[in-house]
């Protein structure tokens, strides 16, 4: 830590506490909240201006420092009810604690006494010893009769020790090689690149199939989504450039912009012309074929819904739902995907997109107009396809503009009557992958 | 100000809020750090710069954020005119040449909110209002003000502040504030309070008010936001509005009847409307006033 920081910390009260929270503080970090050297200090100089023994106003003036958004708050409050325990409970942990050191350290003694060479200990580390005891009752017979075997043998001399020991120490580094791969398979880790949020391992992910994409890969996808959200905001955000005639006269700009000539006007300047606000209506297919590409388009959602203000998001399947106020809720992701499932009549059903496209403009007429711009998300496969085409036809009369994204490879479109029908209607895109889902985004809205 | 001093004032102003809330304003006010206040709209996160100008006994400077606000509006600005009019001026006495630094200096600037409060002469109120409506620039060009508390006007060098103003952001949580904005403020989130504390709320701003009345109205509002689906959900302002018109149509308890017919005064959008009318509807709203699961203690409404 840089001198000029720690000169900050106010280190007075106990420096214990300084060390603590900033272990605390890392714990958060772990959970994803963006907490740097400012908010520990912050947290250090409210904790000064309280009763460090009230638990509730000590709570209190972290969460003041620390946490930034309402949706950190149960994280937070997670963390501090472990991390910050009464007396009693800590007592008890450490009792746990030395009780399970206590333990560790007959099983390595024990372990010692198991693997031995002519009645003298071999020259095994405590990590050594430690995956020995971790072993099955066989597993450790297996090794003591080979040791036994060994010893007693024919011509066998004390220089053997050391081959021996190699042995040993190479079978104990197999065992514990072997167990830590079956903890990552049953944990669904592939190694350091994988969810480490890297450069190439986003690149892999924009590139992938959605429908490829694994549980594993969720934090790094996540990641590239929230992104792209941001991304797509400045863009509908951004103000047009002022143009020579574009709006009314500017007198400000003007009078500023002529001082150069003593204050006559040469060059006029007006105001940029308002750019309209764009409406966008997301429109979702969860039917059972859309399945993990709806759970990428929600999670998408969510991050528009922090960055962009007037965007209204609805899934459909045979009936239309407005998940708006849910993924207003931002009570995160996995509570929306909860939610959507749990309670959507649509979720994994059969498409009907005449039905959901009519009982959108009958349920939802406020929403169409001629400012809104749809973006469907769906692969077309639905039933009766002419009325859906007609209710398409409806709405496009109704709105600005409609965008089809469609998560089935490009190279697949031909073998679907459907996609071609509706492709002749509307602006469809390809966006099996994330990288195509920014091009389109980015490019086209 | 202690911590006492400050709930003490608090309850005096009529400002009914929990511990948490009084805490993290406090602790704002000691460091002097900026607070950002999230929540849904009319939960009261304007009032509470209101409030501490009127504690702290001192000006609420306010700057109210829309899409395409920037420094000249919220900063600085040179008076243009006078400046040209003391070009013209110059030239017609005949005087000798006017150089740039006469025009560019304080008799020529136009103060705006930002540094009208770091220039003022006691700490003032800076309630940045709706800061989730400015543009993502604008929000990073407050963070020289919020962290340093200084500006950079090129002509003139930078300007410090001479007191450092307690500062209240708010944000109706529309969309995610960056980063850099929030670090440099403490973080308080108000929800819609709780029927016990919109009754306290509703006897505060109402003299006058029946307790019957009080408890009713708070717990038809509190069930009103549970429903998801409507558009814009009943806000603390409201249900204050909403009381003073009962009261001044002496009412003195709450029926499905009534609250059908005083409806618009609670829900603001036709849709939310329609809803009420399917989905709750005057029944609906006497089984919300029998049922006692809302907290709503019957035997305290006497």
């Amino acid at each position: 830590m840089p001198m000029s920081i720690m000169e900050k910390i106010p280190l007075g009260r106990d420096s214990h506490l300084t060390e603590n929270l900033a272990t605390f503080v890392e714990l958060l970090r772990c959970e994803g909240l963006p907490l740097g050297t400012t908010e520990l200090i912050d947290a250090l100089q409210a904790l000064e201006r309280v009763d460090l023994s009230d638990r509730t106003a000590f709570k209190i003036a972290l969460r003041a420092a620390l946490v930034k958004s309402q949706r950190d708050f149960a994280a937070f409050n997670r963390i501090f009810d472990h991390f910050f325990v009464d007396f009693d409970v800590h007592q008890k942990r450490v009792e746990q604690s030395n009780q399970y050191q206590q333990e560790q350290q007959e099983q390595i003694s024990l372990a010692d006494q198991d693997l031995q060479f002519k009645g003298e200990s071999l020259q095994l580390s405590d990590d050594e010893l430690q995956q020995y005891s971790s072993m099955t009752q066989d597993e450790q017979s297996r090794l003591q009769d080979f040791l036994h075997k060994t010893e007693t043998g024919k011509n066998v001399e004390p220089r053997f020790r050391p081959l021996l020991e190699n042995v040993v120490k190479s079978h104990l580094r197999y065992c514990r090689n072997r167990d830590s791969e079956a903890d990552n398979n049953a944990s669904g880790f592939e190694g350091d690149g994988a969810g480490s949020g890297s450069t190439s391992a986003d690149q892999n992910i924009r590139e992938k199939d959605i429908e490829a994409i694994r549980s594993s890969d969720m934090p790094s996808a996540e990641h590239l989504l929230q992104q792209l959200s941001r991304k797509l905001a400045v863009k509908i955000l951004r103000r047009r450039r002022v143009g020579p005639r574009s709006g009314a006269l500017d007198l400000r700009r003007s009078l500023r912009d002529n001082m150069r000539f003593g204050g006559v006007i040469f060059n006029l300047k007006r105001r940029p012309k308002r750019r309209s606000k764009q409406q966008i209506l997301l429109l979702c297919d969860v039917s059972a074929s859309m399945k993990q590409y709806s759970t990428f388009v929600i999670h998408f959602m969510m991050g528009l819904q922090d960055v962009v203000r007037n965007l209204s998001c609805f899934s459909f399947a045979e009936q239309v739902e407005n998940l708006t106020p849910e993924l207003k809720g931002r009570s995160g992701l996995q509570h929306v995907l909860e939610s959507v499932v749990r309670h959507s009549k649509n979720w994994g059903g059969g498409t009907n997109l005449g039905s959901s496209l009519e009982e959108l403009s009958r349920k939802y007429p406020d929403y169409l107009n001629a400012k809104t711009t749809v973006i469907i998300v769906s692969d077309t496969r639905t039933v009766s396809i002419d009325r859906a085409l007609k209710a398409l036809e409806k709405l496009d009369d109704r709105v600005k503009r409609i965008i089809w994204l469609n998560p089935l490879p490009l190279e697949r479109w031909p073998d679907y009557r459907s996609v071609n029908i509706i492709a002749s209607k509307v602006e469809m895109w390809p966006c099996n992958t994330i990288a195509q889902l920014e091009e389109v985004l980015t490019g086209r809205l | 100000m202690d911590l006492n001093t400050l709930r003490k004032s608090f309850d005096k102003v009529g400002y009914i809020c929990d511990e948490s809330t009084l805490l993290t304003v406090f602790l704002a006010i000691d460091l002097q750090k900026p607070i950002l206040i999230e929540g849904a709209p009319g939960v009261g996160k304007t009032e509470m710069g209101k409030v501490l100008a009127e504690i702290l006994q001192t000006d609420l400077i306010r700057l109210q954020c829309y899409e395409g606000l920037d420094e000249t509006k919220a900063l600085y600005e040179w008076n243009y005119q006078r400046q040209l009019l003391r070009i013209q001026m110059n030239r017609s006495l005949e005087e000798e040449q006017i150089r740039e630094e006469d025009l560019f200096s304080r008799e020529y600037l136009l103060e705006r909110p930002l540094l009208r409060a770091i220039q003022a002469e006691k700490p003032a109120v800076l309630l940045i209002d709706e800061v989730d409506k400015c543009d993502p620039e604008f929000e990073a060009f407050l963070f020289e003000v919020l962290s340093d508390f200084q500006v950079s006007v090129p002509e003139l060098g930078t300007i410090s502040a001479k007191h450092i103003p307690v500062v209240v952001l708010t944000s109706n949580n529309e969309r995610e504030l960056s980063d850099g904005l929030k670090r440099r403020c403490l973080y308080l989130y108000l929800d819609f309070p709780e029927v016990e504390k919109e009754v306290r709320i509703i006897k505060a701003k109402v003299p006058g008010v029946a307790d019957r009345l009080s408890w009713e109205t708070a717990r038809v509002v509190s069930h009103l936001r549970r429903h998801e689906d409507l558009r814009k959900k009943p806000s603390i302002s409201e249900t204050l509005d909403w009381v003073r018109a009962l009261v001044a149509l002496n009412r003195s308890r709450l029926d499905g009847k009534l609250v059908a017919d005083t409806l618009n005064l609670v829900l603001k959008t036709h849709a939310d409307q329609q809803y009420f009318t399917k989905e709750i509807g005057p029944d609906g709203v006497e089984k919300i006033l029998k049922s006692t699961d809302d907290g709503g203690d019957m035997c305290r409404c006497q």
